[in-house]
């Protein structure tokens, strides 16, 4: 599956760059977090439990930094593993721009599911990436910003129509795809989150 | 595969199913049909402490006439509502609606409620909820509350119920005499979730359309109202013509995404074609078909 | 009553499920995360019914709970308590079906016989609510039933000729 992005934050590159560095401002903003910790200067490790329709299920998630040219991007480097639902990884490049408003943080995410979550088709894989990056960037902005933002983040998930990777499973059965396909996109999108905030 | 252990309780009042949401929270999951979270814990997609299983509470059953409203308890089988006759009665888009749900087996247990609750946006009741301006009568400790159906499902799976919240019912206002629905879906097998679906629901005077709902599901990511295709066809005699600025009108408005098996601009298509067919329902006479 | 305890609350200890199987009531102790089809099949010794994906799909465990088909895998066993089960020894045994099985036979609407109980059991519902069903309506609902074998063609013969014999049987009952 693939996710692109797009988020303008009303501060400059510093402090958006100095607020992602934070494991605690990523521990407030990602949905379900419940753990981020820095191993090395470009690991950290995070625990995350997903709550989407009847899903219930805790992700443990590595993000490795490769690429790194500081206040402007880098490139992510995760997995994610949700134990018997199934692991996820993938890439995620960050780009930070300063624009007249802030700046704009664009990202582009690939990512691949394996286990019970490969294989069953993503139904509501790119939606449920979607809103949960939408999730964490309010909270982000309301974060940057030191309040609650009325406006919503300019996400665009819209447009870029992103279609699901993931193989077919031969079966997709439909009382498991989607659970199967939101848990996978929940690590996967774990994996950008952590990745788009950790610069 | 085999669920994991959990607890099991089954309380025959609501308080104390409340009481048991309120103490133990998320460890603890609400079972209504089952149908959707047997197959979760099947799959170990969750792993909760304690199971409440809400099969005994009266309160949540029965069909009822209630004022102008029909009332629908929330743990009422798709089953019951699809033998119903109030239900063919006063929302017959929901008579039309249910032989779709899944399979008889399926539609034997799940229940009004818990597919509301979901919000999923593939399944039929909550498309058909917001095509009928229904309502979420919804209950806590702190107590009842009712939430309109526009205002009920505001996301992927996300709801404006709280976490110690339970839905008791949903009210759908009577149908008025001159009212016409439709619902067709499009699913590679019967039973399958919605590819594409369409919940049509409108006031038929005087060969005009009048508060037309058009209600998608299987077209994104929560059950939604396609309103500036509604507005095209407010007031309006149908017509060839009509039909097609509906459904250019349509393509325009609906953010179709993509899935297992339907690219979004398949899913644009095959809205088109719902449209058309729903319309050509409401125009037929005497109201519903498909 | 009593305030149950947090530790009462998540006791994930067996209880005492009374349920009536094919029409003789029983009292076992069971998990609370035990499936009613492997209720059925391991405590009862009642192996008619299948297993085939656990997840609600297949229709392999199909049986009913007092008087409609159920999928065994989506139905705990303690929710059965003071609940009536039957399975397909039960419904067999009756010989209230003896006609849909013989025409299942003698269609080859069954090959391994895996799908078969479900099948049935599926369309005996059928047969008792919409007796007057039509090909295609017999085919969407019996869409709830995987058959790996067969191809599917002769289970919906099977089922259409039982309708057909029945109605023909009401109506010269009617008649005589």
């Amino acid at each position: 599956m693939e996710l692109q992005g797009s988020v303008t934050l009303p501060a400059p590159a510093q402090q958006v760059w100095q607020a992602l560095n934070d494991p605690e401002v990523l521990r407030l903003c990602i949905p379900g977090c419940e753990e981020v910790r820095q191993i090395s200067p470009e690991e950290m490790h995070a625990r995350v439990t997903l709550k989407l329709g009847p899903v219930r299920a805790s992700f443990v998630g590595k993000v490795r930094l490769t690429d790194v040219r500081p206040l402007q991007g880098c490139t992510l480097n995760f997995e994610g593993s949700g134990g018997s639902a199934g692991f996820a990884k993938g890439s995620s490049v960050i780009v930070l721009t300063a624009v007249p408003e802030g700046t704009r943080l664009d990202y582009s995410a690939q990512a691949s599911v394996a286990g019970k979550l490969g294989q069953i088709g993503g139904r509501l894989m790119d939606a449920s990436a979607r809103q949960m990056a939408d999730h964490f960037f309010n909270a982000f902005k309301a974060h940057i910003t030191g309040g609650a933002s009325t406006t919503p983040p300019v996400v665009a998930g819209g447009g870029t129509a992103a279609r699901s990777a993931a193989t077919p499973g031969s079966l997709a059965v439909e009382s498991s795809r989607l659970l199967w396909f939101t848990a996978g996109v929940a690590s996967t999108a774990i994996g950008v989150w952590i990745g788009a905030h950790w610069l | 595969m085999k669920a994991p252990a959990f607890s099991y309780a089954r309380p025959s009042r609501l308080a104390d199913v409340l009481a048991l949401l309120e103490r133990h929270g998320d460890d603890a999951r609400l079972l209504a049909g089952g149908q959707t979270l047997m197959a979760t814990l099947n799959m170990r997609l969750s792993e909760p402490a304690l199971l409440i299983d809400m099969q005994s509470v009266t309160e949540l059953k029965g069909l009822q006439v209630s004022g102008k409203m029909l009332r629908i308890g929330a743990m009422v089988t798709h089953s019951e509502i699809e033998a119903s006759i109030l239900v063919a009665q006063h929302a017959p888009l929901l008579t039309l609606a249910a032989p779709h749900i899944a399979h008889r087996a399926i539609r034997n247990l799940g229940t009004f409620g818990g597919s509301i609750a979901y919000g999923d946006p593939a399944a039929e009741w909550p498309a058909c909820l917001l095509a009928l301006d229904g309502v979420v009568v919804a209950r806590s400790l702190a107590g009842e509350r009712r939430i309109a159906a526009c205002d009920f499902f505001t996301g992927l799976y996300a709801t404006a119920l709280a976490a110690n919240e339970v839905i008791v019912a949903c009210e759908i206002p009577l149908a008025p005499a001159d009212q016409r629905v439709a619902f067709d879906e499009l699913a590679r097998r019967h039973g399958d979730y919605a590819v594409v679906g369409l919940a049509a629901s409108a006031q038929w005077t005087q060969g005009k359309l009048d508060q037309v709902r058009l209600a998608w599901l299987g077209t994104g990511h929560m059950p939604l109202r396609s309103i500036a295709t509604e507005q095209v066809l407010q007031g309006q005699r149908l017509s060839d013509p009509l039909l097609a600025l509906a459904v250019l009108t349509l393509r325009n408005e609906l953010q179709t995404e993509a899935d297992l098996t339907h690219s979004a601009a398949a899913k644009q298509h095959l809205a088109g074609v719902m449209l058309r067919r729903c319309l050509k329902a409401l125009a037929a006479p005497a109201a519903a078909t498909v | 009553m009593n305030e149950p305890q947090d530790t009462d609350d998540l006791s994930t200890a067996a209880q005492t499920v009374s349920v009536t199987v094919n029409g003789m009531r029983t009292q076992h102790n069971v998990l609370p995360r035990t499936h009613l089809i492997d209720f059925l099949r391991e405590d009862l010794g009642l192996k008619g019914s299948h297993l085939g994906c656990e997840h609600g799909v297949c229709g392999a465990c199909t049986v009913r709970l007092d008087g409609q088909i159920v999928r065994g895998c989506l139905v705990l066993a303690v929710q059965t308590d003071g609940r009536q089960v039957e399975t397909i020894e039960g419904l067999s045994d009756s010989g209230s079906i003896r006609d849909l099985q013989q025409a299942f036979i003698r269609h080859n609407a069954l090959q391994c016989g895996f799908c078969t109980s479900g099948m049935l059991m599926a369309a005996t519902e059928l047969l008792q609510t919409k007796p007057q069903a039509r090909r295609e309506e017999v085919r969407e609902w019996m869409s709830g039933n995987y058959c790996r074998c067969t191809g599917y063609q002769a289970i919906v013969d099977a089922i259409c000729e039982v309708l057909a014999a029945r109605e023909s049987a009401r109506h010269a009952g009617a008649a005589a």
